[in-house]
């Protein structure tokens, strides 16, 4: 059986032992004709529909070897017996270890027809298009064209030498042609058997096989050593059974259809022609042993499942793996058929669904010109880059974490000025004869008392009551008004006021300003000095928001505060942020004015007990839960929420988002918050910051056990709940 | 390389009939209807329309991209929706995963807002 060709086209490597091989050989081949098999065993088809033939080929796991030609220094390693190959392992601490993907290119194209397989059935199905004046392409295995698989679309996934061919075509035709069946019963995990094709090919590449036996529907059991057959058992007529020993089984069981890309799609415009659109005499029901090689499922686990009640085809597959491994189905979907036949005397049920990938792919190859989400840059990504900031993904954007040094950045806003880069708030514009309407019934907030100039904080709340996004209202007019939320809520709040403004039939105009502007937080008690010297002098008062130019560039002026000082938010267009920018840095330079991220900026808001929402909030957060019941104005008759909060009101609620102090420093967000009495896990920190002006840590989270404690254990040390704003809690700094 | 350029225009949301009705000033002037209640004018330079409630912003968050044949070519590899087969029809859809609007002619026109700018050109190579 151990064979070394006669004239030898180069060695391969399998396992780490060279191994030569013919012109023509595929792995597969090279390796049976060394006298071995490429994976652990099973029939092998040589015909790519198998899945006996995996391996390692070049580091890139479940690769079909029979399908692979043989080059010299291809490093072949098998899977592990029973087991699948190991995933690269990437240490999670340095994911700049890991290693670099390939490039694979993605071609696209479309056709009126798109034809898989070339074989008899394709070409009549491809010519019959063609003289129908349809514009047809052909996709051949043979010629390298390998079928991954068939989605909506349709559309066709491809993978061939230059990388994948996504192709969308309004029909699809699959002529696939059938497959050899493969044995099931015991012993067909065995090495040494090969169907009747596979025989022949093995053959004509002068491979010895050694004793063969050819074996049909009489097969009864393989009976083996060391892993390999040693006899073929059959079963005759008259149930005597007969054992012929042999080096390999030849087996012939007939063919079933090769369907698994047309069981990917039911949809319209997707057909099988041929042989793969053919219905075949299924084999006789396995009655033991392997029935799925790929997931290695027995009949005993066909029955267990079967007798748990999974007794549709679609479900057995599920319960018993049957057909869930890389084949789809192909080596034992005819069994699985037959054996409910049997096991319900009736016919056979139909075929289940196949999934891609009908050709096992690689990571980089699913993913090749998949794009992440794109992530946006303010205009002044540049300045943050060039102020040392390290720029970290929030909210679909690019932001500054800090400068280098949040705890100064921290105390320029606390005693002098800073600037912080607020652009990725979003920004609504409404308009329209039915604004105040339908402002009021979309805010928990009243809305018609707002005076044009001034603005009010308000939250988004869902039909259930549970806060959505929160932001501000600034009233431009009597039918005008600009909304600001949240940098993450952004894009979900404009689609929520667009829908239910729709859904009321209100006649109001809504422009989403989030990408058009960018803004700009200034705050510190020097501030109004800052801001005098670049020409707003009469600065609105708190709550208020003026239109003005500020170093040349329009804005739009806000005063608010998040962070507990005097702030005013600057809009302003895009073309004018980075002079407006560098305009504030010159100016409030002898003012010790520096920049601000994001690290500094959710300490100064945690110190004033400011909610962020979807960092703070949970989906089912109420107004209620987060001690904001002041925002909400149950008199108002209607808005979206009001129901739910009315309902639930009067029942007891056994979680509230608090604020904790502690002796130390702060300890991770997220930690688990435990009760002083038995260390229970009684809830978590949303937000954590060592405070540099009152020195101590200062956490808020979320308590889920009543009664509430007023005593609780963060990070193995005790913590009080203390009453929140943690500073200032008059609010008279952010009034100055 | 293909230059994607900030662009000045004006932005209006109104009524759909106001719209179509819409009087754009300017020399050179695109008009992207983005929507059936919104258009985008690349390089006008203002608008007159008939809806006292017209929301009419000055634009300046937008960047374009004029595209001959060459350049398209090495775009269109990155679209996988259907295009339409009309020229100077507004196509939306996103270009290697980053949302875009096209407009094919010559050259072919390829807008993004100014904050996927940088991302755009990374990921077509420019």
């Amino acid at each position: 059986m151990t064979d070394a060709p006669a004239e030898v086209a180069g060695r391969i490597v399998v396992d780490g032992r060279p191994i030569e091989f013919a012109d023509g050989d595929s792995l597969a081949v090279a390796i049976v004709r060394r006298g071995e098999v490429p994976c652990h065993g099973g029939c092998l088809c040589l015909a790519g529909d198998c899945g006996n033939c995996l391996a390692e080929v070049d580091g890139v796991a479940y690769v079909r070897t029979c399908q692979v030609a043989a080059r010299p220094g291809t490093v072949v390693v098998r899977h592990p017996a029973g087991g699948k190959p190991q995933l690269p392992v990437v240490d999670w601490r340095d994911l700049t270890l890991m290693p670099v993907g390939s490039k694979i290119a993605v071609r696209r194209t479309e056709a009126d027809v798109a034809v898989i397989g070339g074989g008899s059935s394709g070409q009549s199905a491809a010519e019959a298009a063609r003289s129908a004046g349809r514009d047809v392409l052909l996709l051949d295995a043979r010629n390298g064209s390998e079928v991954v698989g068939i989605y909506p679309g349709p559309s066709i996934v491809t993978r061939d030498s230059g990388g994948m061919l996504h192709v969308r075509a309004d029909e699809i035709v699959v002529a696939t042609g059938s497959v050899e069946i493969q044995p099931a019963c015991p012993g067909s995990d065995l090495g040494g058997i090969v169907t009747a094709g596979a025989a022949e090919r093995l053959e004509a590449a002068g491979v010895d096989l050694g004793r063969v036996v050819h074996v049909g529907r009489e097969l009864l059991r393989f009976e083996g050593d060391a892993g390999r057959v040693s006899a073929v058992v059959t079963v005759g007529m008259d149930a005597t059974e007969t054992t012929t020993p042999c080096e390999t089984a030849v087996v012939d069981l007939g063919r079933a259809p090769r369907d698994v890309l047309a069981r990917m799609s039911r949809a319209e415009g997707v057909s099988a022609v041929g042989p793969a659109a053919e219905d075949q005499p299924l084999p006789a029901p396995p009655r033991d042993g392997v029935v799925c090689p790929c997931m290695g499922t027995t009949v005993g686990d066909l029955e267990a499942a079967w007798d748990q009640g999974y007794t549709d085809l679609e479900l057995l597959k599920r319960a018993s793996w049957a057909g869930l491994g890389p084949c789809q189905g192909g080596a034992c979907l005819p069994h699985v058929r037959s054996w409910i036949a049997a096991r319900t005397s009736g016919p056979p049920p139909a075929p289940f669904t196949a999934r891609p990938a009908a050709r096992q792919i690689t990571l980089a190859e699913a993913a090749a010109d998949v794009a992440i989400d794109a992530f946006r840059r303010t205009p002044l990504h540049d300045e943050h880059l060039t102020l040392g900031a390290r720029m970290d993904r929030f909210g679909g954007w690019w932001r500054p974490w800090h400068y280098g040094d949040a705890v100064a950045e921290y105390w320029a806003v606390r005693e002098g000025v800073s600037v912080g880069d607020v652009s990725t708030l979003g920004k609504l514009v409404v308009s329209g004869p039915d604004v105040v309407e339908a402002l009021e019934r979309i805010y928990p907030c009243h809305v018609a008392d707002i005076k044009p100039g001034r603005s009010r904080y308000a939250l988004l709340l869902n039909e259930r009551g549970h806060v959505m996004d929160d932001g501000m209202i600034l009233r431009d007019g009597e039918t005008r008004f600009t909304l600001t939320f949240t940098s993450g809520g952004a894009a979900n709040a404009e689609m929520w006021l667009r829908d239910w403004i729709e859904t009321w039939g209100l006649r109001v105009h809504v422009m989403d300003r989030t990408m058009s502007l960018a803004a700009i937080n200034v705050t510190g008690p020097l501030v109004k000095t800052l801001l005098a010297r670049l020409g707003l002098e009469d600065a609105p008062r708190f709550l208020g928001h003026i239109r003005a130019e500020i170093a040349g560039v329009p804005c739009h002026v806000m005063r608010l505060s998040f962070t507990g000082e005097t702030a005013f938010e600057l809009h302003h267009p895009l073309d004018g942020s980075v002079a407006l920018w560098r305009a504030l840095m010159d100016a409030g330079r002898d003012l010790g004015v520096r920049p601000h991220g994001l690290q500094a900026l959710f300490g100064l808001r945690l110190e004033k007990g400011h909610v962020i929402v979807g960092m703070d909030t949970e989906l089912d957060t109420t107004p209620r839960r987060l001690g904001m019941d002041w925002a909400v104005r149950m008199e108002k008759p209607a808005f979206i929420g009001r129901a739910s909060l009315e309902r639930t009101a009067k029942l007891d609620d056994s979680r509230r988002w608090v604020g904790f102090s502690m002796d130390g420093e702060a300890p991770t967000e997220g930690s688990p918050i435990r009760s002083v009495e038995n260390g229970e896990i009684v809830g978590n920190v949303t937000g954590s910051w060592t405070s540099p002006l009152l020195r101590k840590a200062l956490m808020l989270g979320w308590q889920r056990r009543a009664p509430f404690a007023d005593r609780v254990e963060i990070d193995g040390r005790e913590a009080v709940v203390t009453p929140t704003p943690f500073y200032d809690p008059e609010g008279h700094r952010a009034r100055a | 390389m293909p230059a994607l350029e900030p662009v000045e225009g004006w932005r209006v949301v109104a009524t759909p009939s106001a719209l179509d009705g819409a009087r754009w000033n300017g020399d050179d002037v695109d008009v992207l209807r983005i929507a059936p209640d919104e258009a985008l004018a690349l390089g006008a330079t203002g608008v007159e329309i008939d809806d006292p409630d017209a929301i009419v912003e000055p634009e300046a968050g937008f960047s374009v991209a004029m595209l001959d044949v060459d350049d398209w070519h090495g775009v269109v590899d990155h679209i996988d929706w259907p295009l339409p087969e009309e020229p100077s029809v507004l196509a939306q859809g996103k270009v290697a995963g980053v949302p875009a609007r096209i407009v094919l002619g010559e050259p072919t026109l390829l807008v993004v807002q100014a904050a996927y700018a940088n991302e755009l050109r990374s990921r077509l190579g420019w």
